[in-house]
């Protein structure tokens, strides 16, 4: 149980459940890429290396 | 009692003959039901959950319910603040239920365990300022700049400040509390996951993650930095200080008076400056910082 609240808790689960989506829709609302594969998987690339970087740094935006 | 309080005759008083009169003044704004608070807190819980299936019905634009929430995350701490010193009702008071249901309800909307806030917050007054035990000396910070920039570092992952109220709860031996913590904010993270997943990301993050962030530097702002700035004394009449906002006293969440909430906790946060015109003179005589006000 303890082992499922630090990933739920962890960076790397925020970017995938949040930030991920939160990008893909964004880049879609905005008009830069149409509704699709090709949206969900900039939106990865997007968010999935800001967690991994506050996931191994302890910082969103590099500056600690 | 109103011929005593000038600052002519207070200076004839002795040491405790000067306390005597700060307590009976004091006791006058204390043991008063804070009812504004009560309804304030529930109420306010009420308005920011309803915010959501009104956005998501259609029936309330995102643009004009993005800034309420934002407002009702702002004003979700206070009533929770007046639940934390028992000001509503004492342990074995009939309406303690009421007391323990405003502390709990009113922080919903800004993720934050009565709890949790209750233990840290009550050493938060009992150290203010210590560099060790002040579980908000994080907050400090040497201007309003760097306080900006301090807000930004403790809000990663890795700061300092994120572990603060647990080391703060394990060092008076209330660990335990953390598990409250922990499952708020697991529920907190679930609903963001599952708006987001579902289509409703924008919705999430103007709703409840963006306000949060904006509410949680406001509030840090006045209620922890400002009333304690510089931060560098302590003692019961150095360590908080009363000062002039140039946003005025609703703006500043009523913080101007932040002084007589340290030097008397279960005066209401509505009677505080009452209370603070009153004991002014005797304030200064103490040696208070009053910042002009």
């Amino acid at each position: 149980m303890g082992q499922f609240f630090r990933v739920l808790l962890s960076p790397m689960a925020f970017a995938a459940g949040f930030l991920w989506p939160l990008a893909t829709q964004l880049l879609v609302g905005l008009g830069i890429v149409e509704a699709g594969w090709p949206a969900v998987i900039i939106g990865a690339a997007v968010a999935m290396p800001l967690g991994i970087l506050a996931q191994i740094r302890g910082s969103w935006i590099w500056i600690k | 009692m109103d011929q005593v309080i000038s600052a002519d005759n207070l200076a004839a008083l002795t040491e405790t003959q000067l306390d005597v009169l700060e307590r009976r003044i004091a006791g006058k704004y204390m043991n008063i039901v804070p009812w504004g608070a009560i309804a304030w807190g529930i109420g306010n819980c009420l308005v920011f959950i309803a915010l959501f299936p009104l956005v998501l019905m259609d029936i309330l634009p995102l643009w004009l319910a993005s800034p309420i929430a934002t407002l009702s995350i702002l004003l979700s701490y206070l009533p929770s603040h007046e639940a934390q010193h028992n000001i509503i009702a004492g342990r074995g008071k009939p309406l303690r239920w009421l007391n323990e249901l405003v502390g709990h309800v009113s922080t919903i909307p800004m993720v934050y365990p009565y709890r949790v806030l209750r233990a840290t917050h009550m050493e938060h007054h009992k150290h203010t300022n210590h560099p060790d035990k002040d579980c908000d000396i994080d907050t400090h910070a040497k201007s309003n700049a760097d306080f900006l920039l301090q807000s930004l570092k403790n809000r990663q992952p890795g700061s300092a400040r994120n572990g603060a109220y647990g080391r703060c709860l394990q060092r008076i031996g209330r660990s335990e509390l953390m598990l409250d913590a922990v499952l708020m904010q697991s529920a907190y993270l679930m609903i963001l996951f599952v708006m987001a997943w579902t289509g409703h990301a924008i919705e999430a993050a103007l709703l409840w993650w963006i306000p949060k962030m904006i509410a949680e530097t406001y509030l840090t702002y006045f209620l922890a930095w400002a009333p304690h700035y510089p931060g560098t004394e302590l003692g019961r009449y150095r360590d908080t200080r009363a000062f002039q906002s140039r946003l005025g006293n609703v703006l500043s969440m009523g913080m101007q008076f932040h002084i007589i909430h340290h030097l008397y906790p279960r005066i209401p946060l509505m009677k505080t400056p009452a209370a603070y015109r009153e004991l002014r003179p005797i304030l200064q005589k103490r040696g208070c910082e009053l910042g002009g006000l």
